[in-house]
């Protein structure tokens, strides 16, 4: 994304004019456009003109739209991959973006065509300046570090991930902020049946070659920005279908991917399903490479948690309520926190999420903002959706009852308060 | 607007749809099956299923290929054949193995990936057996032969640091026992190998037997129920003959052979009036025309010619075949692991866990509903919304707890705390679990349903295990549907 125009007043109104270029961005956007905001942005409206002998004549007409937003929604990219091969002519080249927003609201500033008030729903597109307007506190600390991070040039290194079990694979690509899964392939294979058929010899031949199929259709095995591909199984297939690649890519004199065989990883995980993902990501193997990858420290950090609350139960909170008590006393270590929370319809609830954010932030305490689009954010989702690691334990009864009798006594200090008055 | 009956609150009647009523000669032969079925249970010859478990490379594929031929059911041509074949790889103690571990990729590693099943006759008992994979990536794979099971055959080695390696935490030899007990498994014969490698020493036979008799009791199998034998199935001493009396096991040992404790193994009675179901364990194309499921009936009898639903899914098939061992039946009781030829149906909606019910009474389909769940010895408690993975038959089903609703005395089952923050090990709660969709946002992000029955109306098609991470943390039975 790039930074076209800033303009942000001390006490948090402002404008800000971005302008996205792919999936990701769209994604950040996403998180940045909140029910409220104003938004201008390049669309096309159909226009009605209706003549003086009465005939109806329509056209559609590309104009600039301002628009108070009510909704916000967002559609991920399907199967970027499978368009790339066509659309931009060198095959496998990084995938285009596909993912769409759409804002919806009611027309903020009239112009010659469209009436103020008038419903209208913009398609973000990509390449094209948008500007977003925000009342007083919109632009909070979490919104501008997010346009800070989402306008970073150079980032953007992607990881291929095929988590495959006997006669299923699942195809994802992983950017900074987003796992979109490109594919899910399942392919029946008969089991064993006795030592003279051949069924099953059958059937994984269909599955590695259907695989093989898919895998050149949907990883971008040649652009540079793609820096691994993982293929992560339970048990021998991730050598099986290495092995099988490898070999059709000789076959066929595929020197692109022949050159690629240095990004290939091999990790082993204990089920064949996407939440195996995180398991495949704190593998020595790829964290050692993707250390300074958000993903990666999104699954570490998780992990780090669950220890945690196995070994220490009073220093690993999760809940909003609880983890707001953690903040109050100055106990968060590590904030965990899903992006989800920030795009909740109600100001106040994502002031309240802003504010514990900023807290941690100032006592020195590490805050991560997980993407619900990983698979770490979305077991984080799970979880409340917050959790933090705390440096010193606490227990949460003690709190609790700390709280309940800081509310009698002030109620108490209210009713005597009152008491006297009267 | 009053002809249109707009303010008339009085809600339509709704008539139930009387459920399709099998055909007449269904019928007849679903009475016949039941009169056969009873009789069978007074005879003296009954029929079971038997899954083999144990740590890798404890001697389940060799000690059931050997068994095999001890009791007849290898020829000499083929074992001779199976000889030279692994000799040739250079795996000549697999020989006995390949038996039963049919593909290519099992015979090269010398590993067994997935159940094999075959069936013994011993003078009492027509065995089925389900040989279990014991590597711990294969795990599904043995759940999968372990629901079909009712009861077990524990092999330990016995050899110095292997039947530790087993035993120990993360050993398959503990996580094998627990899954199966969970399954409803209560019987279980634990055959100690390899005892030639230690020279039959009756100490080590009795120092196995003594680690193993507490944690068995502690998993809970009665110790009525369990019985131990040393073996060395290599060699085939004590299998299914005794060995002249000077042998160095009969030394010491004087009890039954192998043979002998599978003989008397009790056959469970079996439900035959509950409604018809029959979870798919593998399909394939049959040698015949039309598709061939098979799986074990896990309630009612499926009789040849009628027409299955197929769950999930609006399709149904028709019962051309059912075949048992290569012998043709008219009906299969609950409880048997038989072979069915579908025809009628496009293969491609079958699929290996989806089940066959009678039209009239379908199974219902779920994806969310409330378990009662054993939390096993783990290190990382559950909290709400843990990832985990769903086990019901030969189902595997990414999954979360989605909510915590109580702990439970082990005891008695009363609420000890209700909203608990984490489980933890050996903790008896009540759960809340939520299937996953596929994708993180869109359409795909909704779970397809699978089909589930609670505990109380089904047993079988009521328990369920949940695994995270590769290890098992859970076994629970289905208390309610809510979705």
């Amino acid at each position: 994304m790039k930074l076209v125009a800033k303009r942000v007043e001390k006490d948090g109104s402002g404008r800000i004019t971005v302008r996205p270029e792919d999936d990701e961005d769209m994604w950040h956007l996403y998180n940045l456009i909140q029910a409220g905001d104003r938004v201008r942005a390049a669309g096309i409206r159909r226009v009605q003109n209706v003549s003086t002998t009465g005939s109806v004549d329509s056209r559609r007409i590309r104009l600039h739209l301002t628009l108070a937003v009510t909704r916000v929604t967002w559609a991920p990219s399907a199967a970027p991959g499978a368009e790339s091969g066509t659309t931009s002519g060198a095959p496998n080249a990084a995938p285009a973006a596909t993912a769409m927003v759409e804002v919806s609201g009611r027309v903020a500033e009239e112009n010659q065509h469209v009436k103020l008030g008038a419903f209208h729903t913009l398609d973000i597109e990509v390449n094209k300046d948008v500007r977003i307007e925000k009342d007083e506190g919109g632009w909070d600390s979490v919104a501008l570090g997010r346009v800070e991070e989402s306008c970073v040039p150079g980032r953007g290194a992607e990881v291929a991930a095929i988590v495959c079990g006997e006669g299923s694979a699942i195809f994802c690509l992983l950017s900074e902020h987003m796992t979109v899964v490109l594919q899910r392939l399942e392919v029946p294979i008969p089991r064993k049946i006795s030592t003279q058929s051949s069924a099953h010899e059958k059937g994984l031949s269909r599955y590695y070659q259907s695989l093989y199929a898919s895998f050149l259709r949907h990883v971008p095995y040649s652009s540079p920005a793609l820096r691994a591909i993982v293929i992560a199984s339970p048990g021998w297939t991730r050598d099986a279908v290495f092995d099988f690649i490898m070999a059709e890519a000789s076959r066929t004199s595929n020197k692109a991917l022949l050159t690629a065989r240095n990004k290939f990883i091999k990790v082993h995980v204990n089920s064949p399903h996407v939440h195996s993902l995180v398991e495949a990501l704190k593998s020595p193997e790829i964290a050692s490479q993707m250390k300074e990858t958000k993903f990666a420290r999104e699954g570490i950090m998780l992990d780090k948690f669950f220890k945690m609350l196995a070994s220490d139960e009073m220093r690993a909170w999760y809940g909003p309520d609880h983890v707001a008590l953690a903040s109050d006393r100055g106990a968060i270590g590590t904030l965990m926190i899903s992006d989800e929370l920030f795009r909740s319809s109600d100001p106040a609830m994502r002031k309240k999420f802003v504010s514990i954010v900023e807290d941690v932030q100032q006592k020195g305490g590490e805050v991560l903002i997980f993407s619900s689009m990983h698979e770490s954010g979305q077991q984080l989702n799970q979880l409340t959706g917050i959790a933090a690691i705390l440096t010193f334990p606490l227990d949460i009864e003690v709190v609790e009852a700390e709280e309940r009798e800081a509310k009698e006594e002030a109620e108490r200090r209210k009713a005597e308060a009152e008491g006297t008055a009267a | 607007m009053a002809g249109l009956n707009l303010a008339d609150d009085t809600p339509m009647e709704v008539v139930p749809e009387e459920p399709a009523k099998p055909p007449a000669a269904v019928e007849k032969l679903i009475e016949e099956a039941k009169v056969a079925i009873a009789e069978q249970e007074k005879s003296e010859k009954r029929s079971l299923s038997l899954v083999v478990v144990g740590h890798v490379d404890a001697g389940k594929s060799t000690m059931m290929g050997r068994l095999l031929y001890e009791l007849g059911r290898v020829d000499e041509k083929k074992r001779i054949a199976n000889e030279r074949g692994s000799a040739k790889i250079g795996k000549s103690s697999f020989s006995w193995a390949w038996e039963l571990d049919g593909t290519q990729e099992e015979r090269e590693r010398g590993i067994t990936m997935d159940i094999a099943l075959q069936t013994l006759n011993t003078p009492h008992r027509i065995i089925t057996i389900l040989d279990a994979p014991g590597h711990r990536d294969f795990i599904p794979n043995m759940i999968s032969g372990a629901s079909q099971a009712d009861c077990a055959l524990l092999v330990v080695d016995a050899a110095v640091g292997e039947f530790e390696a087993g035993f120990e935490r993360g050993g398959q030899t503990r996580e094998h026992l627990l899954l199966v007990r969970s399954l409803g498994v209560s019987q279980v014969v634990v055959a100690v190998n390899k005892l030639d490698q230690v020279e039959w020493a009756k100490s080590r036979y009795d120092e196995i037997v003594g680690l193993l008799k507490p944690f068995l009791v502690q998993s809970g199998f009665h110790p009525s129920k369990t019985k131990f034998v040393p073996v060395a199935a290599m060699d085939g001493v004590n299998l299914a003959r005794r060995e002249p009396a000077n042998s160095m096991l009969y030394k010491w040992y004087k009890g039954p052979t192998l043979v002998d404790l599978l003989d008397a193994l009790d056959a469970p009675t079996r439900d035959v009036n509950a409604p018809v179901r029959f979870p798919i364990s593998n399909v394939f194309k049959g040698s015949t025309s039309g598709v061939s499921v098979s799986g074990r009936v896990c309630g009612g009898i499926v009789v040849a010619g009628e027409r299955l639903r197929i769950i999930p899914g609006d399709e149904s098939a028709t019962v051309k075949l059912i075949d048992n061992d290569g012998e043709n039946l008219a009906w299969a009781g609950a409880g048997s692991n038989v072979n069915l030829t579908l025809t009628g149906v496009d293969p491609i909606s079958l699929n290996i866990d989806s089940v066959l019910c009678r039209p009239g009474n379908i199974v219902p389909l779920t994806s969310t509903f409330t378990a009662k769940i054993i939390v096993f010895d783990i290190q990382i408690p559950i909290t709400a919304g843990t990832s985990i993975e769903l086990f019901h038959h030969s189902r595997d089903v990414p999954a979360s707890i989605s909510r915590l609703i109580s702990v439970l005395d082990r005891s008695n089952g009363s609420v000890v705390k209700s909203k608990p923050r984490v489980l933890t090990k050996n903790m008896s709660a009540e759960v809340e679990i939520s299937l996953r969709g596929s994708a993180y946002s869109g359409p795909a992000s909704r779970a397809l349903p699978v089909p589930l029955e609670p505990f109380s109306v089904n047993k079988e098609m009521g328990r369920i295990l949940i695994r995270r991470g590769g290890e098992t943390i859970g076994a629970g039975v289905v208390l309610e549907l809510l979705t």
